[in-house]
């Protein structure tokens, strides 16, 4: 039945529906470009999210594990087998997405008899100099973005939006100590994740909504965000990685330890941290 | 697939191939040879040193070359032979240390690595046996696992024998082998007691007197401001001397006992 094409357009459709029920649950991934480098940083639950692709490129993702997994080992064969071909300057995050994953993420999407790729990849490419630092990422149909400065991955775009707006009124990040980055990072996560809990409530920032609500579009507050996240310090676990443009060696990427993050979080979150 | 984290098996499944055959010498071709390098332990790690000269029969091709050359933060190769092979299998190795690490989201182990570099020696012996490719290396590192500085060296068939106290290889190996078997025995103290500068200067003595009795070795030439490659594996991974902190220990320690 799926020969006729309304049917497949139909078909798709579902999928799309299947897919963003599947990443309600997820926790947004936000990367930023700070004075030394870059910041990933993501909340998790055990299953890690952020990853060393290359000797300046970092992944970081939302979804099933198994298929994160699955396009991990795509991205780094392809980089690896490049690296050592050509050379590990060829090795770049836009040929990776351009030729490599995104192809493959839209052959399955639209593939309608055979599984799509629960996944949403960030990628963080470190530049040579401050200011050339590229930023990509794929949604689960494998539509592609590349942007400068920073970019975040959420379940839905209008969560992803919201993000953005937070993170750009954030000035100065280009300048920032890894402190503030960490901090800044934190906060847009925490937008992220309280607007996705909202629209989960029922209050969907893209629904209609009667007058009285107010309203759904509106940034949460920095009470409301402090207090969010005061509380999943205390129950998860922050993760953290940066590339390095100063780091010894090819490899650029470095995860940061508990305890050096610990020092790295904002003063009122420090000691959640600690007893957590 | 590349589930197990094994870059040369993918490389292998692309049509990669290490060794280049050949069955016969070309005829008169000198290949590019000649070597010392040194691997020793000190106090605080091991230090790796070699000099820098590539040679082609009587011709000296090349008065730069590096020839210890760092794999990863904690393990360098240190080579002698034929410098395309042997250059080709640091590449290797670099991208096969890299690779595992990133797949399997944990480093290989000293062993691990170990294996690593007999393997590529092993699928080389046919190029080694002919002429073309034989590589006779020096693997040295600190294993952060056992916490202790480790020296391992390799004969052109890749077989493996550890340094206790110290290695060497090349062409300019066997007059210092000597030496270094008499410092660590009757010295004022031994090699692995040494401190770090009184390391340095032992391997810059060491060099000068390898390339005093073998051609294929390169001295130090103050004019040109060339200096031996000297490299140092602590637990905090691998540091490069530079020729600044070589050039007065040379001057001061070596040089006026030449």
């Amino acid at each position: 039945m799926y020969e006729e094409p309304y049917r497949w357009v139909e078909a798709v459709g579902n999928r799309r529906q299947y897919l963003d029920e599947q990443f309600k649950q997820g926790s947004p991934v936000v990367a930023l470009s700070y004075a030394d480098g870059i910041l990933l940083l993501t909340v998790s639950r055990g299953t890690p999210k952020l990853y060393e692709i290359y000797d300046r490129i970092a992944l970081g993702g939302m979804g099933h594990p198994a298929d994160l997994e699955k396009l991990r080992f795509d991205l780094l064969e392809m980089a690896h087998v490049e690296g050592f071909n050509r050379s590990p300057s060829d090795v770049t995050g836009t040929r990776l997405v351009k030729y490599g994953v995104a192809p493959i993420i839209k052959q399955a999407f639209e593939e309608i008899f055979k599984a799509p790729f629960i996944a949403k990849i960030l990628l963080a490419e470190l530049g040579l100099k401050s200011g050339r630092d590229a930023f990509l990422t794929i949604n689960y149909d494998g539509t592609f973005e590349e942007t400068a400065g920073w970019a975040v991955l959420a379940a839905t775009t209008a969560i992803q939006d919201h993000m953005g707006t937070y993170l750009k009124n954030e000035t100065g990040l280009e300048a920032a100590s890894i402190e503030q980055a960490v901090g800044s990072a934190l906060q847009t996560w925490a937008v992220g994740s309280l607007v996705q809990q909202r629209a989960e409530a029922g209050e969907s920032p893209d629904a209609p909504r009667s007058a009285d609500q107010a309203p759904a579009t509106s940034p949460p507050d920095a009470a409301t965000v402090m207090a969010h996240l005061r509380a999943t310090v205390a129950e998860k676990t922050v993760e953290c990685a940066v590339l390095e443009r100063g780091a010894p060696g090819s490899s650029k990427y470095r995860a940061l330890k508990a305890d050096e993050l610990g020092r790295l979080l904002p003063t009122d979150l420090r000691n959640v941290h600690r007893e957590a | 697939m590349g589930m197990h984290g094994d870059f040369l098996q993918l490389l292998k499944e692309q049509g990669y191939q290490l060794e280049t055959p050949v069955s016969a010498r070309a005829d008169g071709q000198e290949l590019t040879s000649g070597t010392t390098i040194l691997a020793m332990k000190y106090r605080e790690g091991v230090l790796v040193a070699g000099d820098r000269r590539a040679t082609a029969g009587n011709t000296v091709m090349y008065d730069r070359t590096d020839k210890v050359l760092d794999l990863d933060r904690h393990s360098v190769l240190a080579i002698a032979g034929v410098p395309a092979t042997a250059y080709e299998m640091a590449r290797v190795l670099e991208h096969s240390f890299k690779y595992y690490r990133r797949t399997q989201l944990q480093e290989l182990s000293f062993e691990g690595k170990l294996r690593a570099v007999s393997k590529l020696l092993k699928d080389n012996v046919a190029a080694a046996l002919a002429g073309t490719g034989a590589v006779a290396p020096i693997f040295a590192g600190y294993d952060l696992e056992h916490g202790a500085a480790k020296i391992f060296f390799y004969d052109i068939l890749g077989a493996e024998f550890e340094g206790v106290e110290y290695a060497v290889s090349g062409s300019g190996s066997p007059t210092i082998r000597g030496i270094l078997h008499y410092l660590n025995s009757w010295g004022t103290q031994p090699l692995s007691e040494l401190s770090e500068e009184e390391a340095t200067i032992q391997a810059l003595r060491l060099l000068t007197c390898a390339a005093e009795f073998d051609s294929a070795t390169g001295g130090v030439n103050r004019e040109a401001n060339l200096y031996p490659v000297v490299k140092l594996i602590t637990k905090t991974g691998v540091q490069t001397i530079t020729d600044r902190r070589l050039k007065p220990l040379f001057d001061a320690k070596v040089s006026r006992h030449v």
